[in-house]
């Protein structure tokens, strides 16, 4: 601990001392800046030649090379309007910064209604290039408005979703989910319940501009807890001198009933720019192939406002989102009473089947978040300082199915309260890198009036962090070092049963740090290597959980403990002094090599994740109550390795042809037993082709995807006891006893899916269906999974005008 | 210690310097909560239509609630051959000792959610025949009360025993049937509040 509190001290002295002397290193001659760029068709998305580029209002202005490629150099102001043209293309006008990276243009036909665009590069910070990356841009995301976050990223391969239901899901990447998760909306940890897997992150897919995927160990830059890796949900980037854009759209679906519209719009003045965006969607009771999902439907309503005023230097943004949920949780998933969860595993067709109807009763989630940022950029000779405040207010009710039906059962608030002040200093001796501070403050609180002893204590977390990560280029290397250092501290108030009081006090101090390197073999081909530490501190509901919330009893590591003979006992609640519940610490070690050679591209990824203290939940026991024997689950822990593999290989034919396959490949092992763990991602095939169809009718052009999936059964998953066998004594289990479930994970199924989109002018649209042949399936990763199957075939429209 | 300690108080420092930035850091205590859901003590409590001082009465208790701790059948139930009974029921969460809570009061307000069920050893009564209205809900219990929708409730039923027995068996399960219970809605639509297996003796 000692020496984690020097490093922290040693990494305030390097600001203190280098900040200074750096500047030294930095041009004297003051006419060194230079823009580069490269400038493409938007609908072929290649390049266009000997484009032109005008500085406005002088004379400077350079022309793109045959790739479209431009360097335009020994420039003396950090700002300029540039003027992108080329005979037959749209002009555009674009506010550039130095400190940006290279830009890339894509310019509109002058028949085309829409308008040119351009992308501005990332900013320059080393650090996580050695992280495996994946990136879906608005043009991704815009065929998956309806989707959510998880499900928007589980095409990339290695990213699944684990889910409850068809209305709560969250991301799995390589086989870690949850709070291992990190989730980071416009800069900041998205502050919602992240506990068990029926709480997804309250994101409406619309309001990003770009989600980035990091498969590594991302915690350095981002916070402790990213295990798995990071979701980076990034907003409108608002830029300025752009003309007014946007779009509205709006569409159908067939099963569920659901209808969503959406709309957004945004304007770059000189200094000034806005981005406005809101989205309402409502799905019914969806269907499973030979039923009815009664109570699976859905309602949400977002939006979200950004502003960003701009002078030479500075940067002032504020960003503003929304987020209101009612989301409806499968009526057969309730099983106040064993018996009912014995009925329920052992019936064909779910106990609870109704007309459909767009009602959303009894079990439901209702939440309400609000997130408010205020960044200051302020770029200088020594770099780009950063400040950001950001505040979240989540609130969140839950309803079972109980006599009190209309009281929530779970009623909390939860303040999240952030502090990032960054440094993105400027190349020093090759270095490049950030050196961050970070405060985070959570606050969570039950209100009273639930009729039942809070399932989750209130808590205060209060976090302090340091970081640096920092990159150097040699020759065709990147290395990278990112070292980090947290500080936690929590203080919790509970109830006990007797609602007697329990209060505790706790903290954690933690050094992490990431190695990696990026090496360039050929201009084809890539490998990088990172090897990343990260811990994360148990959550409260892992560590205080008591009770029954809709099928489940369950008790988090400090409310139970075995007894001599291995017996389980519920009867005080535990604290740190009991040894139990370390904080699990993470180290991942992820290669991935990647060609791209002749309309080649294939991306090989192969990780190793050994987590010490990993906690995980998983059935125990059916114990006899009053109401009956019931199915108990608790939170337990181990050491446990993960091994896995991806493989995306995508062939382009021709400029119309393009094929994918991807296959993901995980082995995951509870070492401390020599055990499968519970609710791992089973091996995953898919296969996609798609067809840039040539212009017909009136359209401009059209894209026919036709994408085929495999889900393995998972092979690794426990072995099966069903509660009958534990009711009647025929099968003993001890908190020693080897893992087991309560039912068989589900076989193997194969999805068809089917997408068209068009184009014509600013008007465009898709049709797609999912699960085409109408598979009868259940997902492994479905908590679902013991009462339904997934749900049936889903034609999709929807149509968007763009301007 | 010392060690620790130098840690929280760096730590510390850190947190107070981020910590100036809000408005509130307090942490309070959550409200005790009313637990409405659990039931730890069921006493049936048969009483002598002819002899209102002759009262039968067996408990199970569950202490803990959602606990782990198993629950206990503490009464076997011996009634008297021939005797007619009034079954009435005492239902309490006693969780906490201080503030012990009638739930029977609750179920009769929503008695058109709820539906007592029996099922008992073939002939242990004379009536009703039979064995109770577990495998049959249309027949086989003398309720005495009904709800708004004249569906049966069975917070008060009649029994008449039969022949003396020993180690028979007296099952009652109450069964919540929000949005479900109709005239013919059985012992295994719903979910259940409580079931719980007596020996029945009758000497």
């Amino acid at each position: 601990m000692k020496i984690s509190v020097s490093i922290a001290i040693a990494l305030s002295l390097t600001v203190c001392l280098t900040s200074p002397g750096m500047a030294m290193y930095f041009p004297t001659d003051s006419c060194e800046y230079e823009i580069k760029g490269q400038i493409l068709d938007v609908e072929t998305e290649q390049p266009i030649p000997f484009a032109t580029l005008l500085v406005e209002g002088t004379q400077k202005g350079v022309a793109a090379d045959d790739q479209g490629a431009f360097v335009l150099d020994h420039l003396c102001e950090k700002e300029y309007n540039l003027i992108f043209s080329s005979v037959g293309y749209k002009t555009v006008k674009h506010h550039h910064d130095w400190h940006h990276g290279k830009i890339k243009i894509y310019l509109t036909p002058s028949v085309s209604t829409l308008e040119s665009v351009v992308v501005e590069g990332e900013e320059v910070v080393g650090g996580l290039a050695s992280v495996s990356l994946e990136t879906m841009d608005r043009a991704d995301l815009a065929t998956k408005t309806t989707q959510s976050l998880a499900s928007a990223i589980s095409d990339i391969s290695g990213v699944t979703l684990i889910s409850t239901g068809t209305n709560v899901q969250l991301p799995v990447i390589h086989g870690l989910y949850g709070n291992r998760i990190l989730i980071i909306n416009n800069g900041v940890k998205h502050g919602f319940q992240n506990w068990g897997i029926d709480h997804a992150p309250e994101i409406d897919l619309t309001s990003a501009n770009r989600i980035r995927v990091l498969k590594g160990a991302a915690g350095v830059q981002y916070g402790p807890e990213g295990l798995g890796g990071a979701v980076v949900v990034e907003g409108d980037p608002l830029l300025l001198s752009k003309k007014l854009y946007g779009n509205v759209a709006t569409g159908y679906q067939s099963n569920g009933q659901g209808y969503h519209a959406q709309g957004q719009f945004g304007r770059g003045y000189e200094k000034f720019s806005y981005h406005v965006g809101a989205k309402h969607i409502r799905v019914g009771d969806r269907h499973a192939p030979n039923y009815m999902l009664t109570n699976s439907g859905m309602n949400e309503l977002s939006a979200n406002v950004g502003l960003r005023y701009h002078l030479p230097g500075w940067d002032f943004k504020v960003y503003y989102s929304y987020v209101q949920q009612e989301l409806g949780l499968l009526r057969s998933s309730v099983a106040e009473s064993g018996p009912l969860f014995i009925r329920s595993l052992a019936a064909e067709e779910p106990l609870f089947v109704r007309e459909f109807s767009y009602q959303i009763n009894e079990p439901k989630q209702t939440t309400t978040h609000h997130l408010a940022n205020a960044t200051v950029d302020w770029y200088t000779e020594v770099g780009k300082l950063s400040l950001l405040l950001s505040q979240q207010i989540n609130h969140r009710d839950e309803f079972d199915v109980r006599r009190n039906a209309n009281l929530p059962i779970i009623d909390l608030d939860l303040f999240t309260t952030q502090t990032l002040l960054t440094w993105d200093h400027t190349a020093f001796h090759g270095l490049e890198g950030r050196i961050g501070f970070q405060f985070f403050y959570q606050d969570n609180n039950n209100n009273p009036g639930t009729g039942t002893t809070p399932y989750i204590p209130n808590y205060n977390t209060y976090r302090g962090s340091a970081f640096v990560i920092e990159s150097l280029q040699k020759n065709n290397t990147t290395y990278e070092l990112g070292l980090r250092v947290d500080y936690e501290f929590n203080s919790v108030r509970g109830r006990e049963l007797n609602q007697d009081l329990f209060r505790n006090t706790y903290d954690f101090t933690n050094v992490t740090g990431s190695l990696g390197m990026v090496h360039d073999f050929s201009q084809q081909l890539q490998l990088r290597v990172n090897v990343g530490s990260a811990w994360r501190a148990p959550n409260m509901a892992e560590l205080y959980s008591f009770g029954q919330h809709r099928f489940k009893t369950q008790f988090g590591l400090w409310r139970y403990y075995a007894d001599e003979e291995g017996r389980l006992r519920t009867d005080r609640v535990l604290t740190e002094e009991d040894g139990t519940s370390e904080y699990e610490r993470g180290y991942k070690w992820i290669n991935e090599l990647a060609l791209n050679k002749d309309g080649n591209q294939l991306t090989l990824t192969a990780y190793a994740n050994l987590i010490d203290n990993f906690i995980f939940d998983r059935p125990i026991a059916v114990i006899g109550t009053i109401r009956g024997p019931m199915p108990v689950f608790i939170f337990d822990q181990t050491d446990a390795l993960f091994l896995g593999t991806d493989l995306t290989y995508t062939r382009e034919w021709n400029p119309n042809w393009e094929s994918t396959l991807g296959v993901s490949y995980l082995w995951s092992q509870n070492l401390s037993k020599n055990e499968p763990l519970i609710n791992q991602p089973p091996i995953n095939t898919q296969a996609e082709v798609a067809w840039n169809m040539p212009a017909f009718f009136s359209l401009d052009r059209s894209k026919l995807t036709v994408q085929g999936v495999y889900t393995f059964q998972q092979f690794q998953a426990p072995r099966t006891i069903p509660p009958t066998q534990l009711i009647s004594g025929e099968v003993v289990v001890t908190t020693d006893s080897e893992i087991f479930d309560f039912k068989d994970a589900p076989e193997g199924y194969f999805l068809g899916n089917v997408r068209w989109e068009w184009q014509r002018g600013a008007l465009g649209g898709q049709l797609e269906v999912r699960n085409v042949f109408n598979t009868a399936y259940r997902d492994y990763l479905n908590q679902m999974r013991y009462f339904a199957d997934d749900p049936g075939r889903n034609f999709l429209f929807s149509i968007q005008y763009k301007f | 210690m010392s060690m620790l300690n130098s840690a929280k108080k760096y730590g510390l420092y850190t947190l107070l310097l981020g910590g100036a930035l809000l408005a509130s850091c307090d942490t309070e205590d959550p409200e005790p909560e009313n637990e409405v859901e659990v039931f730890t003590d069921v006493t049936l409590i048969f009483t002598n239509n002819a002899d209102a001082s002759d009262v039968v009465r067996a408990s199970a208790q569950d202490p803990d609630g959602t606990g782990v701790q198993e629950l206990v059948i503490e009464d076997e139930i011996t009634l008297t051959a021939g005797a007619t009974y009034t079954l009435t029921f005492e239902i309490l969460n006693a969780l906490d000792a201080d503030d012990v809570e009638d739930l029977g009061d609750e179920i009769l307000e929503e008695d058109n959610e709820h539906q007592f069920f029996f099922q008992f050893t073939d002939g242990a009564f004379s009536n009703p025949a039979g064995n109770g209205n577990f495998d049959d809900a249309s027949e086989g219990v003398n309720y005495n009360d009904q709800d708004e929708n004249d569906h049966n409730v069975g917070l008060s039923t009649e029994w008449t025993a039969g022949d003396a027995q020993t180690g028979s068996s007296f099952r009652v399960r109450l069964q919540h049937q929000p949005d479900v219970k109709t005239g013919s809605t059985g012992v295994n639509d719903g979910d259940t509040d409580f079931d719980l297996d007596f020996v029945l003796n009758i000497q």
